[in-house]
């Protein structure tokens, strides 16, 4: 005899598949969105005649709209750049909140240790250059 | 760079693996980089190449996201730790694990035919209507996917932690680690195993290439062009799989490994 499966189980298999999708979406869109600005900052680089091994700037977030308005290679490769690191943590983020809407608490413990993780490492690499 | 990274990403694509293995040689063997600045340059591609596989695999429901993200709270903390003291070592030890690596990745891949599948551990499914009467699922159980149930999380566990400090040290997606780690220790299908470390690659790189970019580990013009390069290779990799001979492919992979590997080597020994 075949189980019957729960109607509130139904829903949350749905639910999670629906977030597996969202999230590939996700991923693939800020992908191509990253290639998009990358490339910009190759062609910029080309047009101002700049050679790849003749060392680029540091990340400086408090400038980097201003270089943008300026055309500025490096502003679009750094754009392109943080989008590509972007991408992966913004999946945790939607996976979290599917988890959240799904009351999978050890999931959503899971998804935001994960994104603790991260942040303690941008923190301790800022502590560092400091 | 833009085709270096071009035939990085197309002959990782076209053999399995991230192109990470190949773009740090290539910057600091071919472009003269410092071997920790060519890391962080390949992390961004493995994340780049990642990504795009990924969200590819979870649109098709074939990576188990709830494994994968148990485990990459692990490959997080592995990265971490990596990305932290990777700033710390001397370049020439870099240069020896990284040798060390192809050189295990070479034997691997010359043993690939002898490898033999193990069984894959009965669905959660069938045991439990082996059991009787409903139980309480376990993490196991909850991990566990259509026709295959997970087991040997510790070993997973460790396993994932040890791939996240090689990734933040040798700029590698890790896949090497984890997909014979999930689908030989831990009853997972290959298929759904190779799906599930691709979308893992993605946070166990981002963990460490967050503490490059902000120690000033990645060059923006060197990365620019090689991401692209990779991205274009990989994508077309992809395409041409099933129309290339993958023998001939692997031994010219197997000797350019080894090739690479005695280049670094002797760059270790410097």
């Amino acid at each position: 005899m075949n189980a019957v499966t729960p109607r509130p189980a139904i829903h949350a298999a749905s639910r999670t598949m629906a977030a597996e999708r969202l999230s590939g979406r996700l991923l693939i869109g800020i992908t191509y969105t990253s290639v998009g600005f990358l490339v910009i900052g190759v062609v910029l680089m080309v047009v101002d005649g700049i050679s790849p091994l003749s060392g680029g700037p540091s990340l400086d977030l408090t400038t980097l709209d201003t270089q943008i308005a300026a055309r500025e290679p490096a502003a679009f490769l750094w754009l392109g750049l943080l989008t590509v690191i972007a991408a992966p943590i913004g999946r945790v983020i939607v996976a979290g909140v599917a988890y959240a809407r799904d009351a999978d608490w050890l999931m959503v413990v899971i998804s935001v240790s994960i994104l603790l993780i991260i942040a303690i490492g941008v923190g301790s690499a800022l502590a560092v250059r400091a | 760079m833009l085709c270096g990274g071009a035939a990085a990403g197309a002959f990782g694509s076209l053999l399995g693996l991230g192109g990470g293995i190949l773009i740090v040689p290539l910057l600091t063997l071919g472009f003269g980089l410092p071997l920790r600045e060519a890391v962080g340059v390949s992390l961004i591609c493995v994340i780049m190449t990642s990504s795009a596989a990924a969200g590819v695999y979870l649109e098709r429901h074939v990576a188990n996201l709830r494994l994968g993200m148990t485990l990459e709270l692990f490959t997080a903390i592995g990265a971490l730790v990596g990305g932290s003291i990777a700033f710390l070592l001397d370049e020439r030890l870099l240069s020896l694990l990284f040798a060390a690596l192809l050189l295990y990745v070479a034997a691997t891949m010359a043993r690939a035919r002898t490898v033999q599948p193990i069984p894959e551990t009965p669905a959660a499914t069938e045991l439990d209507a082996l059991a009787g009467p409903a139980r309480t699922p376990t993490t196991l159980d909850r991990l566990s996917g259509d026709g295959y149930r997970v087991r040997h999380l510790g070993r997973g566990v460790v396993g994932a932690t040890g791939a996240g400090v090689a990734s933040a040290l040798l700029g590698i997606g890790g896949g090497i680690i984890k997909v014979p780690l999930m689908h030989l220790s831990m009853g997972v299908p290959l298929r759904v195993a190779t799906a599930t470390s691709n979308m893992m690659i993605g946070i166990t790189a981002a963990a460490s290439a967050v503490i490059y970019v902000v120690r000033g580990g990645i060059d923006p013009y060197v990365a620019g062009p090689t991401a692209i390069g990779v991205f274009l290779g990989a994508t077309a990799g992809s395409r041409l799989a099933h129309r290339v001979d993958l023998r001939y492919l692997r031994i010219l992979f197997i000797v350019v490994l080894v090739y690479t590997a005695i280049q670094m080597l002797l760059r270790g020994a410097r």
